[in-house]
C-alpha cells in the first residue's frame, strides 16, 4: 500500500488503529493477507475510510470477531480489513419496548449478558457467540438451534444502519417492532456478507427470558428412528424451541455412548415445560427411544455449545463443512446417504440438523488429502441439489475451495442480485468476489 | 389481450373501470385504461411484456382492500387483477407449508388447512376479503402479529413476474436461500418490484388452547400502562388490542358486544399455546391489569363469548360508519412505552382541528389506528383531516416510530417518507427499485413522490354494507 494512503488512514482512525505488514497476519483470508487493517472508533471514521477506499479502488473487507471469515469464495485480493470491534456500545435498551439498539462490533455474549440483567434476551443462538459480533452474525445470517421457534436474524432485526460504498449512512427499518414504511432494507443487508455496505448499528426485537429452560437428549439406536421421532414431535402439540437431529458420529463427540439422538429445547413457564417433557417421552417411547435425559443449567448450556461447535473447523482433523437446506421430511434419508457417500470416499461424516426447518451441518474428517474431500462435497451437492435443496461449502481449505464452488449456481436470480450490487456498490469495493455468482 | 384472456378477461368500458378506481382508502381515485384478468402466471408474464412493449404502466390488484391507495393506476394503463388466480395449489402438512395463488383470499387458506389442524397466521382484519397476493405487497399485519409476526415472517418463496415480464422463482420451499434475500425485499415492496404469481407460505398448527381476557379501565393511561406491565412480566400474548371510549360506544350502539359504555378504554388480550400453564398465564395477565388500576377484568367463558368480544374489536370500523359520515384511518407506530404520551397528543391534535377521533388498535405492537371522524360535505373539513393526520404521523416519527405499521405508504403517505428517512435512505431505496423496475412502469407513483400522477382526491369513504353489519372491516 502506498505510504500516502496509509498516512491518510492513520489520520482518519489514529495511528495506533492501523495495522500493516506482519501485524495483519491474524486477518488473512484464504491465504490472502490484507494490505492494512484499520480499527475505526466511530461510524464517521468508518464512512471516511470507505470513502477513501472507494476513491482509491481499494477493496474493503469488514471484520467483526473473525469467526466466519472462511465462508465465501476465495478472494482475488484483500485490500483493507475494516475491523469494527471498537464500535461496541449498547446505544439504547428500553425493556418496556422489548427493543435494543447496539453497535455492530459488540460481541454477542456481552449483549446477552446485559439483556439478561433485565430478564430479556435476543432470541438467536449462533455459534462462537463469545467472539462473534452482532455485525458479523447479521452479515452472515448466523443462527442456531433455537431458530426452530424463534426464527433467524431476518425475523428479529427491526432496523439497521450501514455505511454504503459512497460513505453515506443509510438506515433501513426503524426502532419499532412493526413497520412497513419503505423497502425492507434490513432484509437485503442481512446475509449479504458485507458486499453492499458496512453494518454499523442494528436494532432488535427482544423476548422475555423463560422461567424454565430444559434440554432433553433423547437417544435412539438409529438415525432413522431419531428422524421419525422428530417428525412425531413436529406433528404433535409440543412447541419446542429447538429440535436437533444428531447422527451417531456427532453424538459421540457430544456425549459418549452409541446411537443417534434428538435434542429438544423446551422453555416457558414451569407447567408448560413439565407437561412437554412428559409428553415428549410418551411420543418417543414407541419409536425406539433408548434413553432420555433432561438437562438444565451448565450441563444444558455446555451441550448446546458443543452442538453448535460441531459445524466449525478447529476440532481435530475437520476437512470440510457443508451446509444443506432441504425439506424436514427429507432429512434422515439424505443424512444417511450423505454418510455413505463419505464412507465410499474413505472419510468420516458428522452431521447435525435443525429438524424442523431442514438445515443440515455436515462435516467431514478422516483425511487431509483434498481428493476425497472434493469428491465427497461434490457428491453431497449432487445429492442435495437433486432433492431440490441447496448446499453451501461453509468451510474448506483453499485447495478444496479451488475445486468445489462454495455456492450453488444461482440461476436466473443472479441478474437481480448483480443489479442490486452494481447499484449499491458501483466500483465493486465491498468484499468483492466472495459471494454468490462472484459478487 | 382479448385473444389471450377471452372477451370476459378484459374490461375497457369506463363504467366498468370505475369499479377499480379506488381501494379501501376512497380519498384517492384513478381510472385505468384496461382491467385484465389473467388465469395463469404465463398470462401475467405476457401482459407485462405487452405493457412494456407499448410503454404503458401496469399495477397488480387483489381484492382492493388496501388502505393507502397502493393499487391505484395513477398514470392510467393496465390494472392486472389476480382474482381469477385464487387456488390453493399444494399443501404439505408434514413440512408445514402451502403453495397458493395470489388471488386466494387470506381466510380461505386457513379454511383449506383447518380440518387438518392448521392455519395461516397473519390475520389482517380484512382477512375475509383481502388476498394473499395483496398481503405480500403490503407485508400485512393483523392483531395476532404481536406473537406470530407479519406476512414476511411467513413467506418462504415466490414465483414472480418481474417488471420486464420475466418469470422466475425467488426463495422456495427450503430455507436460507443463497444470495441476497430477494423474498424479504419483495414482500412489502407494494407492487413496485413485480407481481407474485405463486406463493409458498408456512402454515402453523392450531394452538391447543386460547384464552381471551377483557380488561376495563377508567383512564386511558391505565390501559396503556397495563400493556407495558404485561410485557414487563415476561408474557407474550398472541394479541393485545386497545379500544377507546368513543369506539366502545359506537360498537355497543351498533352490535352490543358486552363492552361497558362508560369505560375510558378496554384491552382485549388473547393468550394462546399449550393448555398446560394457560390458567397460570391468564392469572398473570389479570393481575397486571388489576395492578394498573383496571376496574374489571374478565375472561371469556366460552367460544361464543370470545367471538362476541372479537366482534366488538373487529367491527369497530363499521360502527364508526354509523356515527360519522366518513372517517380516515391512520397507521402510525410508536414504541410501546410512549403510548400514554402519544395518545394524549393524538387527541389534542384532532381536537385542535375541531374534529373527533376514535382509537382502536394493536396496542401490544404500538401500532396506532386513530380514526378521524368527519363529514366531507362540510367545506374544508377533509383538508383539516389530512392536516391532522400528517401531524399525528409526525408525532409518531418524533418519538422514534414509523409512519406505517401495516397499511403501506402507497399514494397516501409519499410526502411523509422524509419524516423518518433521510435523503440518503431514500436514495438507497431508489437504487434498489431501479434494479427491479428500471423503466418505472410497474406501479408508478407509489412509496416515493412522482410528478406524473393523475389522481383525483375526492369524497371519501362510505362503509360497505357488510361493514355496517359488522361482518367485516377494512383492517
Amino acid at each position: 500500500m502506498p505510504s500516502g494512503l496509509l498516512d491518510q488512514l492513520r489520520r482518519i482512525v489514529g495511528a495506533p488503529h492501523v495495522l500493516t505488514g506482519v501485524e495483519c497476519s491474524p486477518y488473512v483470508v484464504d491465504g490472502h493477507a490484507p494490505e492494512a487493517a484499520v480499527f475505526p472508533g466511530t461510524r464517521e471514521q468508518v464512512a471516511a475510510v470507505v470513502t477513501l477506499a472507494a476513491e482509491q479502488g481499494l477493496p474493503v473487507t469488514p471484520w467483526g470477531g473473525g469467526t466466519k471469515m472462511w465462508i465465501g469464495s476465495p478472494p482475488n485480493r484483500i485490500g483493507l480489513v475494516l475491523a469494527l470491534k471498537r464500535l461496541d456500545r449498547i446505544l439504547e435498551h428500553e425493556p418496556g419496548d422489548l427493543t435494543v439498539t447496539v453497535e455492530a462490533g459488540l460481541t454477542f455474549d456481552r449483549l446477552q449478558v446485559e439483556l439478561g440483567k433485565r430478564g430479556q434476551w435476543l432470541s438467536l443462538d449462533p455459534a462462537a457467540s463469545d467472539r462473534a459480533t452482532v455485525g458479523g452474525i447479521l452479515a452472515s445470517d448466523a443462527s442456531g438451534p433455537r431458530r426452530h421457534l424463534y426464527g433467524t436474524a431476518r425475523d428479529l432485526v427491526i432496523g439497521l444502519t450501514v455505511i454504503g460504498a459512497d460513505g453515506r449512512a443509510v438506515r433501513g427499518g426503524g426502532k419499532v417492532v412493526k413497520n412497513v414504511a419503505g423497502y425492507d432494507l434490513p432484509k437485503l443487508y442481512i446475509g449479504s456478507f458485507g458486499t453492499l455496505g458496512i453494518l454499523v448499528e442494528a436494532t432488535f426485537k427482544l423476548r422475555p427470558r423463560a422461567d424454565v429452560d430444559r434440554l432433553v437428549v433423547a437417544r435412539f439406536d438409529r438415525l432413522k428412528d431419531a428422524g421419525q421421532g422428530a417428525r412425531a414431535v413436529l406433528g404433535s402439540d409440543l412447541i419446542p424451541s429447538a429440535l436437533e437431529l444428531v447422527d451417531d458420529q456427532a453424538l459421540e463427540r457430544l456425549s459418549p455412548g452409541a446411537g443417534a439422538a434428538l435434542l429438544v429445547g423446551l422453555d416457558g413457564i414451569a407447567p408448560q415445560v413439565e407437561w412437554q417433557v412428559a409428553e415428549l417421552e410418551r411420543l418417543l417411547a414407541p419409536l425406539g427411544l433408548r434413553e432420555s435425559r433432561v438437562l438444565d443449567g451448565e450441563l444444558r448450556d455446555e451441550t448446546w455449545r458443543g452442538c453448535a461447535a460441531l459445524g466449525r473447523p478447529g476440532h481435530d482433523a475437520v476437512a470440510a463443512v457443508m451446509k444443506w437446506a432441504v425439506l424436514p421430511t427429507q432429512l434422515a434419508e439424505l443424512m444417511d446417504e450423505g454418510a455413505s457417500a463419505a464412507q465410499r470416499n474413505g472419510l468420516r461424516a458428522e452431521m447435525t440438523a435443525h429438524a424442523g426447518v431442514g438445515i443440515v451441518t455436515a462435516s467431514l474428517s478422516g483425511s487431509a488429502d483434498p481428493g476425497p474431500v472434493v469428491a465427497t462435497l461434490t457428491d453431497w451437492r449432487d445429492l442435495v441439489v437433486g432433492a431440490n435443496g441447496h448446499a453451501t461449502v461453509a468451510w474448506a481449505p483453499l485447495a478444496v475451495k479451488e475445486r468445489v464452488p462454495v455456492w450453488d449456481d444461482p440461476g436466473p436470480t443472479l441478474r437481480l442480485m448483480k443489479g442490486i450490487k452494481e447499484r449499491l456498490d458501483p466500483s465493486g469495493i465491498l468484499n468483492p468476489g466472495r459471494f454468490v455468482g462472484g459478487i | 389481450m382479448e385473444a389471450l384472456l377471452g372477451a370476459g378477461g378484459v374490461l375497457s368500458d369506463p363504467d366498468e373501470l370505475m369499479v377499480y378506481e379506488s381501494d379501501g382508502l376512497t380519498l384517492f381515485r384513478a381510472l385505468a385504461d384496461f382491467v385484465v384478468f389473467p388465469r395463469t402466471a404465463e398470462d401475467v408474464s405476457l401482459l407485462v411484456r405487452l405493457a412494456n412493449r407499448e410503454g404503458i404502466p401496469f399495477v397488480a390488484r387483489g381484492a382492493g382492500t388496501g388502505l393507502s391507495g397502493g393499487c391505484l393506476p395513477t398514470e392510467g394503463g393496465l390494472v392486472i387483477s389476480l382474482m381469477r388466480m385464487n387456488r390453493v395449489l399444494e399443501v404439505d402438512y408434514e413440512n408445514q407449508m402451502a403453495v397458493v395463488e395470489p388471488g386466494l383470499v387470506n381466510l380461505h387458506l386457513s379454511w383449506a388447512v383447518g380440518p387438518q389442524g392448521f392455519y395461516y397466521a397473519p390475520d389482517p382484519s380484512s382477512q375475509q376479503a383481502c388476498t394473499i397476493g395483496g398481503n405480500i405487497a403490503n407485508n400485512s399485519g393483523g392483531p395476532h402479529t404481536l406473537k406470530y409476526g407479519v406476512t414476511t415472517n411467513h413467506v418462504l418463496g415466490l414465483e414472480v413476474v418481474l417488471p420486464d415480464g420475466e418469470l422466475m422463482w425467488i426463495g422456495g420451499k427450503t430455507r436460507d436461500a443463497q444470495g441476497y434475500d430477494l423474498v424479504g425485499l419483495f414482500v412489502g415492496s407494494e407492487g413496485t418490484f413485480g407481481i407474485a404469481t405463486k406463493i409458498v407460505v408456512r402454515i402453523l398448527k392450531k394452538p391447543q388452547a386460547v384464552k381471551t381476557v377483557l380488561a376495563v379501565f377508567d383512564q386511558v393511561d391505565q390501559a396503556s400502562e397495563a400493556v407495558s406491565a404485561i410485557i414487563a412480566r415476561g408474557l407474550v400474548p398472541a394479541a393485545m388490542e386497545m379500544i377507546d371510549q368513543l369506539t366502545i360506544e359506537a360498537v355497543e350502539d351498533a352490535f352490543g358486544c358486552g363492552y361497558p359504555r362508560d369505560a375510558a378504554a378496554a384491552l382485549l388480550i388473547e393468550l394462546d399455546g399449550l393448555a398446560a400453564g394457560m390458567e397460570a398465564q391468564a392469572e398473570r395477565v389479570v393481575q397486571a391489569c388489576r395492578d394498573c388500576g383496571a376496574r374489571d377484568v374478565r375472561a371469556a367463558r366460552d367460544e361464543a363469548e370470545r367471538a362476541l368480544l372479537w366482534k366488538g374489536r373487529k367491527s369497530a370500523f363499521g360502527a364508526y360508519g354509523r356515527i360519522s359520515p366518513a372517517y380516515m384511518v391512520m397507521d402510525g407506530v410508536i414504541p410501546r412505552t410512549k403510548l400514554p404520551y402519544v395518545l394524549g397528543r393524538v387527541n389534542a391534535i384532532v381536537a385542535a382541528h375541531g374534529l373527533r377521533v376514535g382509537n382502536v388498535f394493536h396496542a401490544g405492537d404500538g401500532n396506532l389506528h386513530p380514526n378521524i371522524l368527519y363529514d366531507p360535505r362540510n367545506p374544508g373539513e377533509e383538508a383539516r383531516v389530512v392536516a391532522a393526520g400528517a401531524e399525528i404521523l409526525k408525532v409518531c416519527a418524533e418519538v422514534g416510530g414509523s409512519i406505517s405499521g401495516e397499511h403501506g405508504i402507497g399514494l397516501e403517505k409519499v410526502d411523509y417518507m422524509p419524516f423518518i428517512f433521510s435523503e440518503a435512505d431514500l436514495a438507497c431505496m431508489h437504487r434498489v427499485k431501479d434494479a427491479f423496475n428500471p423503466t418505472g412502469l410497474c406501479n408508478p407513483g407509489k412509496i416515493f413522490p412522482s410528478n406524473k400522477a393523475c389522481v383525483e382526491v375526492g369524497p371519501a369513504y362510505r362503509p360497505h354494507p357488510i361493514e355496517e353489519k359488522g361482518l367485516a372491516q377494512r383492517f
